[in-house]
């Protein structure tokens, strides 16, 4: 009758019922602290999307079974002690109390890893061969490795029964040490663990038997593979469909997750987990493929951000499960909001891969719409309305900051207007879409759009907000989150006084037109300068990307460069690291840029039609100085409390005057994290 | 002077009335066989008139005083009329209390009098008919006085033989005029004839069980097995049916609560009645002197005993408007069954001519394959509680509660209210089961869309599934289903204990077994729903509970037995007859003329109507969900391990 049913027909796996078509599928959190222990943050992480109603959550992307997998690098749930039971017992525990079921997945990653640090590791693979995306050496392992490791496996799976969690995932994807043996481009072996299919798989077939011996017939047990390593040398489609039927016929497997595309080159890990440059599910057909050839349960994640997407591919019968794992991070209420027929007030994952980007970093895995995510612990999913007074609050800038800050007073019930003197809300964000591959981080703005609608936020739009504007609302509070400009003025010899350089605001604006011959200078390597080159490109010009840092675009992060160096390069835009813009000069009807590189200090001049600089933002402060002497904090961001997630001591003010606080790029450059997560912790105990 | 008249005039009206009561009755003998205890209902007929009858018609005391007065005054001045100027008998003993009880009805018929002028002031407002019934008071008048007049020379206040011989026979004409219309009116079809006939229909009621303050709501079972199934033409109708249409004093209660009739579809229930009576009496709709059903006004029909009554006397979307909320059927102070009536006539349309309107045809084909509504598969109907654990009886065969899921449990918003009542069934660690994908459609939807088919064949299935099972008793969200089991399968041989979740909630509260924080805020106004309400009683448990969340609770204008409609029983949302307004959204005005924040519902029809009301609205609310977010928890949650190194975790 609804919807959404085909979502919400619980299915089995093993003994197991999971109320839903939906899952968390594993990845590495980077939350697990005191040695790998998912501690009381790791376990309200996982606790808020039980809350939001999910099926299953499989958690610990890589937890390693044995000591010579390093797990400290990545902050990976350590499965090689008994240490760890209690500490998933919590997590089991409460999983179950919201009626959401909770496996994890095991692994021992191989080559896969780093050995430079904690036991400095010497690192496994069939046949040593480097890993690239690491830049992982190491030996070739030998049958006593092998059998421990083995054992190892079983043991982890026994902690993980005796824990009470579900199940257990063993992960063969991503060059994790049982697709190596599986891969002939890794494993060269000649001996009884390579070759012949039957010897590439028999790693994995004594693993699976290692672990169904240990946790016996009624625990679920899975295993994810890929659907495709998209390698020329790697396992294709048909044979990874031989592999899945080949595990499927020894009954051992529950289930198995499927992803598709390798994992072991930058540009196949993009693939892993789709940025927003990709269409929706681009790799459900190899997810599909698996499911025609095995006869248990099969979940796919990649790209699958929306409830109607879930929905169509369910009833499809595509697969049996849908991973929505990115989508849990941006809103981990999304199944309850379905639930509750909120589907607009869904916060949908956008693919800025801010998360994975930061994973690959070994820094913990964040939301950039969603500060709330994974601090639980101090940050509140649902805000609650204020007991104490309510306020007037004014948000002067309709970019993240302002869109948060406005937001979460609204919710705590305080009558809040938005200046924004664009005739849009989203402010640098709206910028950002207007590149080829980013429209989709416009979603961070659309839903803020949505929300602001609802919580019935005066929102006026095309109206900057002076000192007279902002007092004729008589204030309690006035937050100014006005952004600033872009910084082309830092050097004078680039002559953006005489317009001979151009920003790239006002390239992605559209304001200036792209000129034929183009040098988009840029020292900042994140999105911008990349966008800006990309959307020159796509618009016919002739571009030379220069940067003064080691490579174009070194910010960006590892899932996302690659989808730009794919685009410029197959527009032949030019690539100058190492190079600074020293000069900018007008010859005829031509500009003139005189380049200086780094390390030599040669210089040299290229002759354009525009320059393009992208160095930034410089913050507008003018309000903030209009206002500050006014204002009973003088401005102040109390920064004990605020890191405290404690409440602003200047909230205590009773009477006359305002309040006065500035978040966001007004304040200094960051980005759309960390004025969202500012507006949040400032905002909540309004 | 005249006086050796009246006993003539007397015998004569008796006579006249008499043989007028002989065709009337003929009238009612065309209907159906439906056998009455004779001797034993008329004996019971003065205590239902007195106590029963009154206890409706006292709802209004203006009109309760005016009448006692009006209708004491004429049955005792009646009575002493015959004695002293029929037998003669003119002692002061009498003449005394005649000339008191025709002054009682006097000052009652001056009342009836200024109520009827009022009313033709209000025209076209007023639910009160008019022709005929605005000649009452005069005539009511006309024999009081004329009989107190007559009676002030037999008392000795007058002399003997007073007045002119013209006076005199004005009197007599005045006297003439007030017994034909109280005597002969009776029974030949003046506004009077609601004595006779309402006097013999509460002695032959359909539902004796009524009477007594007793409660008879379930819809009688059809022989499946008859020539005809339902009711076509008005001699369809059991002949105590007939009678009790007959009854009707077209005070207008009964339009003035009927939902549909004010969302102006085509249903006024008291010219549905009069429909009848002018089909049985083969009349035309012109003797009808009332508001007609909203649309039809001005038409002109006729109707007889023989003939279809659809399409003759009646449009059969005035039969498909009704949402079976026994709004008319409580409010009838006459007692009049308008709902049976209703039901019966679709019997007729969907079982002989499958001429169900609108999604009915679909929604009774989905019940006939699937056992629901929907079409849905079987299997998911237990969806809804894949994570909570609840045993199943197929697996415990007994338990202490049944746990009556519902077809709430195939649509998401009433699977909310589904959870939190398990939850607090939990938390007061109540024993208690569900059937599972055993459960079916308890047939309320079918059986109110006129399939009793589908209804039997629902209802024998489902008894045969609990009559496997031990359990005390069995507890359902859904009025429907609660009347369904707990009252219409009993016919069928299913007797069960059956009750609304928020009476054993409020029952497991009272003994201590759930606990509940009393910090609601703001405005709070409770929505009867029908079948919960007028249908079962139970109006106090679900006010028991809000009572204890700390809300302030207000009454909407038409609360309790009195409530309005959600217009979602009766198969109506399926049916959907046009009118000019959606009777949802008038229920929601009523909660918003309280200022209501949150407007209580307790079943899931009521939820998905008012839920269904455009914003802004109060926020509609289950009162199990209400419960949930106030339930005290007595275990603490699980201790989560703290890290040491939980900073730096924090980058």
């Amino acid at each position: 009758m609804g919807q959404f049913d085909a979502l919400f027909q619980p299915m089995n796996i093993n003994q197991l019922t999971i109320r839903n078509r939906v899952v968390s599928t594993a990845h590495a959190e980077v939350h697990a602290t005191d040695g790998g222990m998912p501690t009381e943050r790791y376990v309200k992480y996982y606790e808020e999307k039980a809350k939001g109603g999910l099926g299953l959550a499989i958690c610990g992307g890589s937890s390693v079974v044995s000591i010579d997998s390093p797990q400290a690098w990545w902050s990976s749930v350590n499965l090689t002690t008994d240490r760890v039971i209690p500490y998933l017992q919590d997590l089991a525990q409460v999983m179950h109390k919201h009626g959401a079921k909770i496996m994890i997945q095991i692994t021992h990653m191989g080559r896969r890893s780093r050995w430079d640090g904690y036991n400095w590791s010497t690192l496994l693979s069939p046949s040593g061969i480097r890993e690239p995306v690491h830049r992982a050496t190491s030996k070739v392992i030998e049958p006593e490795d092998i059998r421990r490791i083995i054992g190892d496996f079983a043991q982890a799976a026994r902690r993980v029964k005796e824990a009470g969690l579900d199940g257990v995932e063993i992960s063969a994807v991503h060059q994790h040490l049982i697709d190596q043996f599986w891969s002939p481009r890794v494993n060269k072996r000649t001996d009884q663990w390579g070759g012949s299919f039957e010897n590439r798989m028999r790693f994995g077939l004594e693993v699976l038997k290692a672990v169904r011996a240990e946790v016996g017939p009624d625990f679920a047990v899975g295993m994810r593979i890929c659907g495709d390593e998209f390698h020329a040398d790697g396992l294709n489609h048909d044979d990874m469909k031989q592999i899945a039927s080949y595990y499927d016929n020894t009954g051992l497997v529950d289930f198995f997750g499927v992803i598709g595309s390798g994992a072991d080159t930058h540009t196949t890990l993009a693939n892993a987990i789709p940025n927003m440059s990709y269409p929706p599910e681009p790799f459900l057909h190899l997810a599909a493929g698996i499911k025609e050839v095995v006869t248990v349960p099969v979940i796919h994640a990649q790209n699958i951000k929306d409830p109607t997407q879930a929905q169509r591919i369910i009833e499809g019968g595509y697969v049996d499960f849908v991973g929505m794992t990115r989508a849990f991070m941006a809103d981990p209420h999304l199944i309850a909001k379905v639930k509750m027929g909120q589907v607009d007030q869904i916060r949908q994952c956008v693919g800025a891969n801010y998360c994975i980007d930061r994973q690959y970093q070994g820094l913990d895995v964040l939301c950039v719409q969603n500060a709330a995510m994974a601090r639980e612990t101090t940050m509140p999913h649902v805000i609650e309305p204020t007991a104490g007074p309510r306020r007037k609050v004014v948000v002067v800038g309709g970019g993240p900051a302002g869109m948060e800050a406005a937001r979460v007073c609204a919710e705590r019930g305080h009558e809040v207007v938005l200046f924004e003197q664009a005739p849009d809300l989203g402010g640098q964000i709206t910028l950002a879409a207007k590149a080829p591959q980013r429209d989709q981080i416009a979603g961070i703005t659309r839903w803020f759009v949505l929300e602001l609608a609802r919580l019935k936020v005066d929102v006026r739009l095309t109206t900057p907000a002076d000192m007279p504007t902002i007092m004729a609302e008589a204030p309690d509070v006035v937050i100014l989150a006005v952004g600033g400009t872009p910084f082309i003025e830092q050097v004078p010899e680039w002559g953006a006084e005489d317009g001979l350089v151009v920003s790239s605001w006002d390239i992605l604006s559209g304001k200036v037109e792209a000129g034929r011959n183009v040098l988009v200078y840029d020292t900042i390597c994140e999105f911008s300068g990349m966008s800006t080159a990309d959307l020159l490109a796509a618009r016919g010009s002739l571009v030379e990307l220069v940067t003064d840092d080691t490579k174009p675009g070194v910010a960006v992060g590892g899932t996302t460069f690659p989808s730009y160096y794919r685009s410029l390069y197959e527009r032949e835009v030019i690539m100058t690291p190492d190079t600074a813009l020293h000069r900018v000069y007008r010859e005829g009807d031509k500009l003139v840029a005189v380049l200086e590189n780094e390390y030599s200090g040669q210089q040299e001049e290229r002759v354009v039609d525009q320059v393009v600089v992208e160095n930034g933002v410089r913050p507008d402060e003018r309000l903030y100085w209009e206002l500050k002497a006014d204002s009973v904090n003088q401005g102040q961001i109390d920064i004990e409390a605020l890191y405290a997630a404690a409440p602003q001591p200047g909230l205590s003010h009773r009477g006359e005057g305002f309040l006065l606080y500035r978040i966001g790029d007004c304040v200094s450059q960051r980005n759309i994290y960390a004025a969202i997560y500012d507006a949040l912790r400032l905002c909540k105990d309004f | 002077m005249f006086e050796p008249v009246i006993p003539y005039l007397f015998v004569l009206a008796v006579a006249l009335a008499g043989a007028g009561a002989v065709r009337r009755i003929r009238m009612w003998r065309q209907g159906q066989p439906s056998p009455v205890p004779l001797w034993q209902g008329l004996a019971a007929m003065p205590r239902r008139y007195l106590v029963d009858l009154h206890h409706v018609v006292a709802r209004d005391r203006y009109m309760a005083n005016t009448h006692v007065a009006t209708g004491g005054g004429f049955v005792l001045a009646l009575v002493l009329v015959l004695l002293v100027h029929g037998f003669g008998l003119r002692t002061a003993w009498l003449t005394w209390p005649l000339l008191a009880a025709s002054g009682l009805m006097a000052v009652g018929a001056a009342f009836v009098w200024k109520r009827r002028r009022l009313a033709a002031a209000e025209l076209p407002d007023s639910a009160l008919s008019r022709g005929p019934w605005q000649r009452l008071p005069k005539s009511l008048l006309a024999f009081a006085v004329g009989f107190f007049l007559v009676t002030l020379p037999a008392a000795g206040v007058l002399p003997e033989g007073i007045g002119s011989g013209l006076l005199a026979m004005l009197l007599l004409v005045v006297c003439a005029w007030g017994l034909a219309e109280m005597v002969l009116g009776m029974t030949w079809g003046g506004p009077m004839k609601h004595a006779f006939a309402g006097a013999l229909h509460l002695a032959f009621h359909r539902r004796p069980a009524r009477f007594g303050g007793g409660r008879d709501t379930g819809l009688k079972a059809l022989d499946l097995d008859a020539g005809k199934l339902g009711v076509e033409s008005v001699t369809d109708f059991k002949w105590n049916q007939l009678l009790s249409f007959d009854a009707c004093v077209q005070c207008g209660r009964c339009e003035s609560k009927c939902p549909a009739f004010a969302a102006g579809q085509p249903l006024n229930p008291k010219k549905l009645i009069q429909d009848m009576v002018i089909a049985m009496a083969a009349e035309e709709e012109s003797s009808y002197h009332g508001n007609g059903h909203p649309g039809q006004e001005g038409s002109c029909r006729s109707g007889a005993p023989g003939l279809p009554m659809v399409d003759s006397i009646l449009d059969s979307q005035t039969l498909w408007s009704c949402t079976t909320c026994r709004a008319c059927v409580e409010e009838c102070p006459m007692m009049i069954e308008h709902v049976d009536a209703v039901v019966d006539m679709r019997r007729y349309l969907t079982l002989e001519r499958g001429k169900t309107p609108g999604k009915g045809p679909e929604v009774l084909a989905n019940l006939i394959a699937t056992d629901n509504p929907g079409g849905l598969a079987q299997a998911s109907r237990t969806h809804w509680a894949a994570d909570l654990s609840i045993p199943l009886l197929r697996q415990t065969r007994t338990t202490d509660i049944l746990f009556w899921v519902g077809d709430g449990a195939f649509d998401m918003r009433n699977q909310r209210t589904l959870r939190a009542v398990v939850r607090l069934l939990k938390a007061a660690n109540v024993d208690f089961a569900y059937l599972g994908d055993e459960e079916l459609d308890c047939g309320d939807l079918a059986r109110r869309l006129g399939d009793e088919a589908t209804f039997q064949r629902l209802a024998r299935a489902n008894i045969h599934t609990l009559n496997q099972y031990r359990f005390n008793r069995i507890v359902t969200t859904d009025p429907h289903a609660l009347q369904c089991l707990g009252t219409e399968y009993a016919e069928l041989g299913g007797e069960y204990e059956v009750m609304h979740h928020t009476e054993l909630l409020a029952e497991l509260h009272r003994r201590g077994q759930l606990h509940f924080t009393g910090n609601g805020k703001g405005r709070l106004t409770y929505h009867d729903p029908c079948y919960l309400g007028r249908y079962n009683g139970v109006y106090d448990a679900p006010r028991y509970l809000i009572d204890q969340l700390g809300f302030e609770r207000t009454e909407m204008e038409r609360s309790g037995f009195r409530s309005r409609c959600c217009g979602g029983g009766g198969g109506a949302p399926i049916t959907d007859i046009p009118g000019e307004r959606r009777i949802a959204d008038m229920r929601v005005d009523d909660a918003r003329a309280v200022d209501a924040e949150v407007l209580a519902v307790a079943c899931p029809q009521c939820t998905q109507m008012l839920e269904g009301v455009v914003e802004p609205r109060p926020e509609v609310k289950e009162i199990a969900e209400l419960l949930l977010d106030a339930l005290v928890v007595a275990d603490a949650p699980p201790a989560v391990r703290q890290s040491t190194e939980e900073e730096s975790a924090h980058v």
